[in-house]
Order: C-alpha cells, then sequence, then structure tokens
C-alpha cells in the first residue's frame, strides 16, 4: 500500500485568507453586470438564489461568507468557541458547491469543509445523525447500518477488469439502479464484476463532515479489495462515491492503479460506440437534475444528457437552474439531509416544483440524489416521477427489471 | 418587554439572533486582513421601512446602539463600534422602479449595484459604476466614500444620487432630495427640490444620522459607441503622467485609468514595451461614430503631445473584460474538481495599504512617496512589488489605492506593513490628504483634526438628531474606540 499523505488542513489553516467580501456567493442578484457594451452572454448569468441555506436562514452566519469568516476566527483563534450554532452553521452547508462555482478564486468551501476537519480535530461532537452514520461505516461498511448483504444480483463475478462500484445507496436502498446499471453493462458486451461484501463505504461522508481519517481507512480498505480483484476501471452510480474515488483518493494515496468514471459517462461513451441498442420508445417529457457532486463539483454535464438524448421518444427539457447553476436537491451530500431534515426537505421542494414546472420526469444521475428526492415525493404526494439514469436506459434496452 | 422581545414582535423570531455565533460571523468585517473586531450583540434583519423604524424606535427606548449594513465588508465599514445591534438590510434589496423617460431609479437600500445596473442596461440606461462585484448596494455605497472605476466625468456615486428614504433615529421615516415629492404626480424628479440639500448629510455618514432605506438615482443614457486606448510612458516623465492625468480629466473623458506597470504584472497581462512604466487607460463614449473618433482624437492627442505612447489593446480587453473581480474565471472555464480540502496556494497575501484621495496636480509627490517608503520598509521588487492603482475623477483628484503583496502568515511581514502604513498616513495627514473607502474612526485621526470646525458642526447635528448616540455610535469621535487586533 502507498503511503499515506499528511493532512493538508494544517497547510490550509496557515495560507488560507479570507475572502474579499464580496458578498457573490450568495448575495441575490447577477454576479456579472455587463461591461460598457455588453450584457454577459446568457451562461455567465448565476442565479439570483444561490446558497440554498443562506436562503433558508437568511442570517449572513448560514452563506458561504459568513462560514468562511467563522472558519478564519477558528483557524486563528484554537479558543474560537464551539458552540451548538458553529456546529448547525457548519453542517447546513449542503456542499453544493454553488459557491466554489461563483467564487473561483478564493473556494468558501474548501474553507467550510477545513472547518468541519477543525471541528473534529478539536473534539466537537458531530450532530447525533452524524456519528450514527460514521459508526455505521466504522462497523458495518455502510452508512445505513445495514446487517445484510445487499439485493444485487449474485450471479457477476468478483474479479475483471471492469467493477462496478454500487455505492450504499445503490446496494441497500436502491437497488434496482444496480441491478439496472449490471444488466446495461453486461447487454452491451462487457465482463463486469462488482466486489460484493468487499465493497466498504467510499468514506464520503466522513471525508465531508471533518472525519477524514475514517474516510482514509475506507479509501485503503477499497483500493486494496479493488486492486486485488484486478480493476483497471471502477464505474461508479453514485456522485458521491465518484467525488470520493476519483478526486478524494488519489490525495491520500498518490495515483489511483486504475481508472474511475460515472456510469453516466459510460454509458454515453458505450451509446457512441453502438454498443448500446435501444429497442423501445420512452415518449416521455424528462428535465435533468445536475447531481451537485457530479456536476459542479467533478464537471460531468454533457454525459448525462447525451445519453438522454439518444433515448427514443425522450423530450429534455431544461429547468429554469440547470447545468453549473442547478440548484441543490436538499440531500447535501447525506450530510444536512441526516441531520437537519426539515431545513433540506424545503429545499428539496423546491427543487422539485422547479422541475415539475419544466417536466413530469426527473431523471438524475447519483442514487444519493434519487433516494433523496423520491422520498420527498412519495411524502409529499406529488405527482411527479424520479429516476435515476440507468433506470430509464434498462427500460428502452428492453431490459426487464431484476 | 426587553429589547429582544421587542425586536421579536417587529420582525419574527426568525429575523432576530443575539447568538454568539452568528454575531461573530459578522465581526470578521474588513479588508483581507484582521484589523478590527466591530461584533454585534443582537443581529436583526429588516425587510421593510416601517420595520426599520420600529427597530429604531425600540433601540432609542433601550439605548442600545444601531449600526446599519450591508453585505460588503470590504475596507472595514458598516461593522458596529460599540457592539448592540447590527441592522442587516441585506434583504431589502428590491429596485423598485426604472422610469426610462426620466431616466431615474429608485431601489432599496441592499439592492446590489449589479442587480440595478444590469436592470438598467437592459432598459437602455447605465450607471457610471461598475463596481468589482456583487456585494455593494445602493445605499451603502452613498453611505461610505465608495470609488471606483468609470468615475471620470460623473464623479462618486453619491453624484448621481437625487433622493433618499431615510429612517432618522426618533424612528421617523423621512425623505429627502427628489423622494421628498415621490407622492406628487409629477414624483421624483430632482435632487435640488426647495430649501438646502440635505442628502449630504447622509453622505459618507456611516449612518450616524438616520438609515438610508431607499436611494432614487438618476442614471444616463447608454453611449450606442464606445472606444478604448491605452498609452504608456517611461518612470522618469511622471510629470508629463500628471499633466495627461489633468488635461483628459478636463475634457471630461468618460473614463481615465493610471497604473503602474506592476499592475499588468499582477494581473497576468504582458506587456512587450521594455520601457513603460505608466500606463493610462482611457474609455470614451458618444452617441455616433463621428462624435466618438473626435473624442478618440482628443485622447490621442493630449497622450502623445504629453509624451505617451500608443500601447495597443490593453484598454481593450481591460474595459470590455466585464468588470467584476470575476474576470479572472470569465469566461467561465470549468474549474477542477473540488477536493475535501483544496491546499490552498502558496502565494502572498495582498494588503491595502490604503485607498486614498488627493489633489491630481500632486500625484508625483504622492507616488515617489509610496515607493520610497515601500523600499525602506523592504516591501518592494519582485516578484509582486506594490501595484498603484487610480482613478482620476472629475475636481481633479484621484481617488487611488496601492496594493502591497505580503505573507500575512509571517508576523514580521505585517509588523513592516503596519510601519509602512504609520509612516505614510503621517506624511499623507500632513499634507490634507483624505481617504476612500474606510469610515472615521477607521481612519487615523487627522481625518478629523484637519477639518476640525466640521467635526464640530457634525457633533452638535448628531446631539440633535440623536441624543441618544443610538446610531452607528463612534462614527464621529477620534481613533481608539475601535478594537485593533494587530
Amino acid at each position: 500500500m502507498q503511503k499515506l499523505k499528511k493532512t493538508n488542513l494544517q497547510e490550509f489553516r496557515k495560507k488560507w485568507s479570507l475572502c474579499l467580501q464580496c458578498g457573490s456567493c450568495y448575495y441575490p442578484g447577477p454576479i456579472v453586470p455587463h461591461n460598457w457594451v455588453d450584457l454577459p452572454p446568457p451562461e455567465w448569468s448565476s442565479p439570483t438564489h444561490k446558497c440554498p441555506s443562506f436562503e433558508y436562514f437568511k442570517f449572513r452566519a448560514y452563506s458561504p461568507l459568513g462560514r468562511a469568516n467563522l472558519a478564519t476566527l477558528a483557524f486563528n483563534d484554537n479558543q474560537f468557541p464551539i458552540t451548538d450554532d458553529l456546529i448547525k452553521i457548519a453542517y447546513t452547508c449542503t456542499s453544493c458547491g454553488m459557491c466554489a462555482e461563483i467564487c473561483q478564486a478564493k473556494q468558501p468551501l474548501a474553507a467550510i469543509w477545513a472547518l468541519r476537519e477543525e471541528l473534529v480535530q478539536r473534539g466537537a461532537q458531530l450532530p447525533e445523525p452524524l456519528q450514527k452514520i460514521d459508526a455505521n461505516i466504522k462497523k458495518f461498511n455502510n452508512i445505513f447500518g445495514a446487517k445484510s448483504a445487499p439485493q444485487i444480483s449474485d450471479d457477476i463475478p468478483s474479479i475483471e477488469e471492469d467493477i462496478y462500484f454500487a455505492g450504499c445507496t445503490a446496494r441497500f436502498q436502491k437497488p434496482e439502479v444496480a441491478n439496472a446499471t449490471i444488466a446495461i453493462l453486461k447487454t452491451a458486451g462487457m465482463d463486469i464484476a462488482y466486489l460484493g461484501q468487499e465493497e466498504k463505504c467510499c468514506g464520503f461522508v466522513p471525508g465531508h463532515d471533518g472525519n477524514t481519517q475514517l474516510l482514509e481507512e475506507k479509501a485503503i480498505q477499497n483500493i486494496e479489495a479493488l486492486n486485488k480483484a484486478g480493476a483497471k476501471r471502477v464505474i461508479v452510480s453514485c456522485a458521491h462515491c465518484y467525488k470520493t474515488l476519483k478526486y478524494d483518493y488519489p490525495l491520500i494515496v498518490g495515483k489511483l492503479p486504475f481508472e474511475v468514471v460515472h456510469i453516466a459517462e459510460l454509458l454515453s461513451k458505450l451509446i457512441e460506440e453502438k454498443k448500446i441498442k435501444f429497442t423501445s420508445e420512452i415518449k416521455k417529457k424528462v428535465t435533468y437534475h445536475d447531481p451537485c457532486f457530479l456536476g459542479r463539483h467533478c464537471n460531468v454535464y454533457d454525459e448525462p444528457r447525451k445519453v438522454l438524448k439518444s433515448i427514443p421518444g425522450i423530450e429534455i427539457i431544461e429547468m429554469e437552474r440547470n447545468g453549473r447553476w442547478s440548484h441543490c436537491c436538499g440531500s447535501g451530500a447525506k450530510i444536512s439531509s441526516s441531520c437537519y431534515p426539515e431545513y433540506t426537505t424545503a429545499i428539496t421542494k423546491e427543487r422539485l416544483l422547479e422541475g415539475k414546472q419544466a417536466a413530469d420526469t426527473i431523471v438524475t444521475s447519483c442514487t444519493s440524489c434519487l433516494a433523496h428526492m423520491d422520498k420527498t415525493v412519495k411524502k409529499e404526494g406529488m405527482k411527479l416521477e424520479i429516476h435515476d439514469l440507468p433506470i430509464l436506459v434498462a427500460r428502452a434496452m428492453g431490459i426487464k427489471p431484476n | 418587554m426587553d429589547i429582544i422581545g421587542t425586536l421579536e414582535k417587529i420582525v419574527g423570531t426568525d429575523r432576530i439572533s443575539t447568538s454568539q455565533t452568528i454575531c461573530q460571523s459578522y465581526q470578521f468585517n474588513c479588508f483581507m486582513g484582521r484589523e478590527w473586531e466591530m461584533k454585534p450583540d443582537i443581529v436583526v434583519m429588516a425587510e421593510t421601512t416601517e420595520q426599520v423604524s420600529e427597530i429604531l424606535k425600540a433601540a432609542n427606548h433601550y439605548k442600545v446602539p444601531v449600526t446599519p449594513k450591508g453585505v460588503l465588508g470590504g475596507s472595514g465599514h458598516g461593522g458596529p463600534l460599540r457592539g448592540g445591534i447590527l441592522l442587516d438590510l441585506a434583504l431589502m434589496d428590491r429596485i423598485i422602479s426604472i422610469d426610462t423617460k426620466s431616466m431615474k431609479s429608485i431601489a432599496e437600500a441592499g439592492c446590489s449595484f449589479y442587480k440595478l445596473s444590469q436592470e438598467l442596461f437592459k432598459n437602455g440606461l447605465i450607471l457610471p459604476t461598475p463596481s468589482y462585484c456583487t456585494g455593494p448596494n445602493v445605499a451603502a455605497s452613498a453611505i461610505v466614500p465608495a470609488n471606483g472605476f468609470g468615475k471620470t466625468r460623473y464623479g462618486p456615486n453619491i453624484d448621481l444620487v437625487e433622493g433618499f428614504e431615510v429612517v432618522l433615529p426618533s424612528g421617523e421615516i423621512t425623505r429627502i432630495g427628489s423622494l421628498a415629492y415621490a407622492e406628487t404626480d409629477f414624483g421624483p424628479y430632482y435632487r435640488y427640490i426647495t430649501g438646502p440639500d440635505l442628502i449630504g448629510l447622509f453622505t459618507r455618514s456611516n449612518g450616524a444620522f438616520g438609515i438610508v432605506t431607499k436611494v432614487a438615482y438618476r442614471c444616463l443614457k447608454r453611449p450606442k459607441r464606445w472606444a478604448f486606448h491605452s498609452y504608456y510612458w517611461r518612470r522618469e516623465q511622471i510629470e508629463n503622467v500628471t499633466k495627461a492625468l489633468m488635461a483628459t480629466t478636463a475634457a471630461e473623458i468618460f473614463d481615465v485609468h493610471i497604473n503602474d506597470k506592476w499592475r499588468f504584472l499582477w494581473g497576468g497581462y504582458s506587456i512587450q514595451a521594455k520601457d513603460c512604466y505608466f500606463v493610462m487607460m482611457f474609455a470614451v463614449n458618444a452617441e455616433n461614430e463621428q462624435e466618438l473618433k473626435g473624442k478618440e482624437q482628443t485622447v490621442e492627442d493630449i497622450s502623445r503631445s504629453h509624451g505617451g505612447t500608443y500601447l495597443p489593446q490593453l484598454a481593450e480587453a481591460f474595459y470590455t473584460k466585464w468588470p467584476t473581480v470575476f474576470y479572472a474565471a470569465l469566461p467561465h472555464t470549468r474549474r477542477k474538481p473540488s477536493t475535501i480540502v483544496i491546499p490552498a496556494e502558496t502565494r502572498f497575501y495582498n494588503y491595502l495599504l490604503d485607498e486614498l484621495i488627493f489633489p491630481t496636480p500632486r500625484f508625483p509627490e504622492v507616488y515617489n512617496k509610496i515607493e520610497e517608503l515601500c523600499e525602506k520598509h523592504g516591501i518592494s521588487g519582485l516578484p509582486l512589488p506594490p501595484v498603484f492603482d487610480g482613478y482620476p475623477m472629475k475636481s481633479q483628484v484621484i481617488s487611488q489605492q496601492t496594493w502591497v503583496a505580503i505573507d500575512d502568515s509571517d508576523p514580521y511581514w505585517v509588523k513592516q506593513f503596519y510601519k509602512l502604513q504609520g509612516d505614510f498616513r503621517e506624511w499623507f495627514g500632513n499634507k490634507g490628504g483624505t481617504f476612500q473607502m474606510k469610515v472615521p474612526p477607521l481612519v487615523p485621526d487627522f481625518c478629523w483634526t484637519n477639518q476640525s470646525g466640521t467635526l464640530n458642526l457634525l457633533k452638535s447635528i448628531k446631539s440633535i438628531l440623536d441624543p441618544n448616540d443610538i446610531l452607528s455610535p463612534g462614527t464621529f469621535e477620534l481613533g481608539g474606540s475601535v478594537k485593533c487586533k494587530n
């Protein structure tokens, strides 16, 4: 195993400098007005309402700027009081990344994540649901604390060059996504394997709630298991797993011995190579919800849309806030939604209503977003279909649900 | 009922906080430094003028200080010097009206310039005030001495203000200037109504005489044609540069901008001319091609007659970039994927030496002094020499800021910086210089002692309007009332 890199919090704390306090990360209104000659091109227009937690709580403390201020104060003063409010402020950030998209120079979100690390290092009590998730990961290797084996097709080897990394949500909450993904890839002629019990939680939640040590443990375990299985390419369903495997693991162990791709990227490639053939029409008006961690955090915007466009019968209608300005679904990477469900449900409802204005079906590319939106749709009795991308692809390929 | 209960009744329980942490999030209110703590005890978010009025009545009753706040924390203004209530006006951000015929606009205090500016642009109007970022609000930039580029012909923002709606310390809502006529058939149409111009009383007041809740701006017709040109001068031509600054300002060129070449080292521009030291950039506009050509000719004649050399493309790139701090990121290339904690770049920390106003004819003296003191304190030379950034304005004054680059994690450099600032301020104060952006007492005492008659008059007015001294207390006092961490 490669050596762990030392945490870079120390370095970050030292070099992080306070932002200009311009407020663009959360303040209503455009971030670019006009130059002397022209209005900015439409794709530069940021949404009027940017930060989900500021929009809900209204106090500046709940904006990226306010959090960055508090982070700076905490970095500079080891006696800075850790109050319940500080914990709430730190963990109500959904990590949607809108602020970092706007403020590309100063990266307020990095400061917020560093603040969480700082809180953990100082021994602060995390909100109870996070303690539970972290404990579940430690003990049961999944965020839900599920003891039973996941309901994923066992007709799949565990050693291949292409390994499907399902993630906790697809394994335990949305197995239909995992099964559809496996079936699609097999039908496309791929030899695909799945680690089964050897697949551990990717460590996203602890990595982003400040408990980076647990992320490191999971990273090492997963990389070892994937190496053992002969992985040359790892295919993931969940946007959070994708970001963690592809961009966070290398921070811990250096260059990975395998490639990490999101299922949306792979499907797009397989369609282009004509390895996926659609046999049924799906007559639907759909809108695509960009998962924050696939879009803003990992720059995957086009591939899911290419896949949807290639499905016969599907008409894509974009929501008002889409692509890089897409609004958070409220899942908050499981962190905010586990700790502050009332608040995150409000965000979800807002996003679902936006989706409903555009179409009768929302498609996303993240099992965590799917589970969160689906739960809210059911709870609120909304007439809206929510699907993960592989489900529609499988249906259009004539694959029967397992 | 106590003050908290009263405030809760006014704004609702979810718009008020006494949380230590929430208050602290407003405290760090300074420009990329850690100079001032201005922590409130209570944060209140008002959404209407009427709420502001009720809040001030309550504050008067309980004798609790109130300081208004927009969004930008730029240079350290806008924070409570004496604790009490911080009145966050961020939620009062509506555009009330845009009158394209009379070329007027009215907006709530917390409305960002960007928001107003973009709407005006769509309606064929402009404000010649492209701020750098979203934060500056229409009211905040009038009650603090805010400047920026686009000011040469039209002066600071306040020169375009025609009316204020103000809540006086007593809670009385009053409308002054054009807004005094808001309810008449003609509506608000002119700043200079019967009697003295009261808008000035609230200008640069830091909210000490009343809280501005609405602002009426006179706007300009959006010119159809624009041209941008730049010229450079050698270091030893500083007197010629000064003459060119004065001549182009006198010719009412729309905008004139002056930098030394170090600005372009920071900005990533590449200037090929080896002898280039000072760069002036000009923006001219006109209704038609003929008029534009004439103005371009004026710029060329003035620049060349004072020894300037044409520098192609620089001004074009500068002015047609979108005027935002985000221009470095625009057009938006997709950023690097985020990682858990992004290693902070090892880079120098930018400090603003000071933000000054001084007479344009004295540019060489000021420039040479800054250069001399930077060298004295070792804050000069590569990789990032101090940058002079100047905005000549009508009245033949320069609004200017100097950026220096130090590593703020190193106490030695922080100390050197403050020595430099202290030396410069002493010299500048003796000369009679004034400041922009910062509000007293965050600027040196000489800002008041150099104008003691004015200070006494302001104090007298303050004692009449605000006998309990609840609004932005400390504004008209000499320094020392500010908790300085460094």
